[in-house]
């Protein structure tokens, strides 16, 4: 009897040391072999000259409410109009989405189209897993499209892999109502933003902070603020060559920078914050200044609608005053045609019947000034013009049309890379910021292990 | 006869069969194919890969971040089982003294098992919060502070507010199995006991743990391998931060394979960590079968 509950007990720590190393393991699937019968040349089938038939899955990533029933809705009409067409839509977070693909890829469990972050096109386009558009962006208007929302999908090959759906762009969000109690200016350079965060953090005694500089190491905010402090000098943290640039002058400028906003404008759990602790904050009305997108705008109206009246944006400040205002991030979302498409033509025409004005603006619309269309000129449409949010936050979406045109996503200043991916995924930035402020490493010395670092980490994707 | 026999043997193999092939696809597929990963170059989404010999093992073994990892995770699983074991041992010792409503004190310690993980992780990261947690404004409010502690973003908080939130975890699980174990334990023996004029600790030391510690034994086996795998809860509230301090081997091994994509390498750490882990489970079944013997 004890040596079979012994064998039992034996057995039972096995099964549960295999169960823990299964998980732990690869998921078994083999890599991303695209199917023997797709060559991968560019689909070149024109929309709308042949009867369109056939299923089609769409993953996307638009999970808020009016964006997804936006996109239902164009689908129902254009299964409507094309009878032959089923297209299937399934909706995951993009961390959800990011895990299915990569898993998904070897045994062919990817979608026809999906929507992607430019990171990930890079990687897509690495992998082989996706085809060209350049027909499909001529046939909307190659030069409708903004020049770096392009250039973003352009792979060496020459050839454009993703539709820019939507972009957004980052700007400096503040209070109006706070600057006027504390008789403050919109500050146009960092030193004046710190000034003004400084005076509302002490003044508030904590009821609000002046910023909340986030390094949780489980998101790239931390990247992201450091990229715009260095953007706006002009320079990139990824260089013309490849090398990771934390070291120059201005980097490190930008991260003592950093550290004294945190040590003196912001909650100490800040250190720890993701996107979502970020905008938290912000919508619960304990930020002065926040950078963000347009979404902002929808945030505050779900969580606090109170606040919208107090809420605008401006420029992201630079780093001496009289330099120009100059777009720092901006985030082009494309959709991608996936080689495993057994019908991409249906992929396209849905796509190009997108863009139409009448759904595309609905789509914009959906999230008013936080998607910023991908096309010139759709936003003169009258239906845009006169949405309640859109008119209300004019200046709002003014500052963001003149930070859009130039910018990239972080570090795509030189086209895509897949650099630029290990930037914003590996978190080496947020963990040097915690470095220096935790173990009061010295900046010289973390920015130079951080550089090092992801130095090494580039030569992985060399 | 014979043939009876080997149509019965047979029978009872294609009884078997289901069972056997779900455990070799399910379990020990992606085992093999870890061990196989780690000796090659393997990438998350790339196609080809080569046979790169002991590269991983000798790449994980000279990271800094490795070991420090892996004692991180030490210091974390004996941490969280010495606490679980005690939290857990008292509970089950308290509830056993108790006549009344003994089921409904159980539902109610039992309650952290009834939750998912994530909302276990969101519920303490809005509790411990700096700005706006009930717990940092509490103690402020009561005098006990002067500003809101930061649990979660002070290097010295972090750590044990971890192992905190995984004994008010874990300690259930422990309490439910030792309440089950001590009410197999004989009561004529305490009587008998105290006829004798043993004291509660003296019977607690020579009849209660005798009875109980192989059940204990085998519990802190599962619990070593459990805590020492626990991935979602760490993630989910510090991501392994801040400043690594909270980074334990399956969240490096995370990192490296989902992060970097080298998939070889990640295998090659949770090749080593079973490696460890089944080292641990040899040790802890021999101390088992000696308690067992000196039982019999």
């Amino acid at each position: 009897m004890k040596r079979t509950k012994r064998t039992l007990g034996l057995m039972l720590a096995m099964l549960m040391l295999l169960l823990a190393f299964a998980g732990c393991g690869p998921n078994g699937a083999d890599t991303t072999q695209p199917p023997a019968d797709n060559t991968g040349t560019p689909a070149t089938q024109p929309a709308g000259e042949q009867k369109l038939e056939g299923e089609i899955t769409f993953w996307h990533s638009f999970t808020q409410g009016p964006r997804l029933e936006t996109i239902q809705a164009a689908a129902d009409q254009f299964m409507a109009d094309n009878p032959g067409v089923k297209i299937n839509i399934e909706t995951f977070s993009w961390a959800d989405f990011y895990t299915k693909w990569t898993t998904g890829l070897a045994s062919g469990n990817v979608p026809d189209m999906s929507s992607a972050l430019p990171t990930q096109v890079v990687e897509m386009i690495d992998a082989d897993a996706i085809l060209p558009l350049d027909d499909l962006i001529d046939r909307i208007g190659r030069d409708k499209f903004y020049e770096k929302a392009l250039v973003e999908m352009t792979a060496e090959d020459g050839h454009c892999y993703g539709v820019t759906l939507y972009s957004n762009t980052e700007a400096m969000w503040y209070r109006k109502d706070l600057m006027e109690k504390y008789d403050l200016e919109i500050p146009e350079t960092w030193e004046e933003m710190y000034e003004c965060a400084k005076i509302i953090t002490e003044g508030e005694n904590g009821a609000v902070y002046g910023a909340a500089f986030p390094m949780g190491t489980n998101d790239m905010l931390a990247t992201r603020w450091l990229h715009l402090y260095v953007r706006s000098a002009g320079e990139t943290l990824i260089t013309e060559d490849g090398k990771a640039n934390l070291t120059s002058p201005t980097a490190i400028d930008g991260i003592n920078y950093w550290v004294k906003v945190y040590q003196d404008c912001s909650p100490a759990d800040s250190i720890n914050y993701n996107t979502l602790d970020e905008a938290t904050m912000y919508y619960q009305g304990k930020l002065a200044f926040d950078f963000n997108t347009g979404f902002h705008i929808s945030g505050v109206q779900e969580n606090s609608p109170d606040l919208m009246e107090y809420i605008d944006c401006a420029p992201i400040p630079r780093v001496n005053e009289g330099d120009p205002a100059v777009g720092c991030e901006t985030n082009n979302t494309p959709l991608v045609i996936w080689k495993n498409s057994e019908h991409p033509e249906i992929c396209e025409a849905f796509i190009e019947y997108f863009y139409e004005p009448e759904r595309y603006v609905d789509f914009l619309l959906s999230v008013p000034v936080g998607m910023m269309p991908a096309i010139q000129g759709v936003t003169d449409n009258e239906k845009y013009q006169s949405n309640e949010i859109v008119q209300q936050f004019q200046h709002a979406d003014e500052v963001l049309n003149q930070m859009l045109p130039g910018s990239t996503a972080i570090g795509m200043e030189y086209g895509p890379r897949p650099e630029a991916g290990l930037l914003t995924s590996q978190h080496v930035i947020e963990e040097m910021f915690q470095d220096i402020i935790l173990n009061g490493t010295p900046v010289e010395e973390a920015a130079q292990a951080a550089e090092d670092e992801l130095n090494e980490l580039f030569e992985t994707v060399g | 006869m014979g043939s009876r026999r080997y149509r019965a043997k047979i029978a009872a193999f294609c009884f078997i069969l289901p069972a056997l092939l779900v455990a070799l696809l399910l379990l020990l597929y992606p085992v093999i194919s870890s061990v196989f990963y780690s000796f090659t170059s393997k990438h998350l989404i790339k196609a080809d890969y080569d046979f790169v010999g002991l590269k991983n093992y000798i790449d994980v073994l000279t990271d800094a971040d490795f070991w420090r990892s892996f004692f991180t995770n030490i210091k974390w699983t004996v941490a969280s089982l010495a606490g679980q074991i005690l939290v857990g041992f008292t509970a089950a010792l308290a509830l056993e003294r108790i006549k009344h409503w003994r089921s409904f004190y159980r539902t109610i310690l039992i309650i952290p098992w009834a939750f998912p993980s994530i909302v276990i992780a969101l519920s303490w990261k809005w509790i411990l919060n700096g700005v706006s947690g009930f717990l940092p404004n509490f103690l402020v409010n009561i005098g006990l502070f002067e500003q809101a502690p930061q649990f979660l973003s002070s290097g010295a908080l972090v750590f044990p507010t971890m192992v905190f939130i995984n004994i008010w975890f874990g300690a259930p699980l422990i309490m439910v199995n030792v309440l089950s174990a001590l009410q197999t334990v004989p009561k004529d023996q305490y009587e008998a006991a105290q006829l004798d004029g043993a004291s509660p600790l003296q019977s607690f030391i020579h009849i209660t743990i005798p009875h109980i510690r192989v059940v204990v034994g085998l519990l802190v086996v599962l619990r070593t391998i459990w805590i020492f795998n626990s991935f979602d809860m760490i993630y989910l509230i510090t991501g392994g931060g801040p400043a690594g301090l909270t980074e334990t081997v399956p969240i490096y091994a995370y990192n490296i394979g989902w992060g970097l994509k080298m998939l070889g390498r990640s295998s090659a750490v949770t090749v080593l960590l079973l490696i460890f882990l089944l080292i641990v489970c040899f040790m802890y079944f021999k101390l088992l079968d000696q308690w067992e013997k000196e039982a019999g």
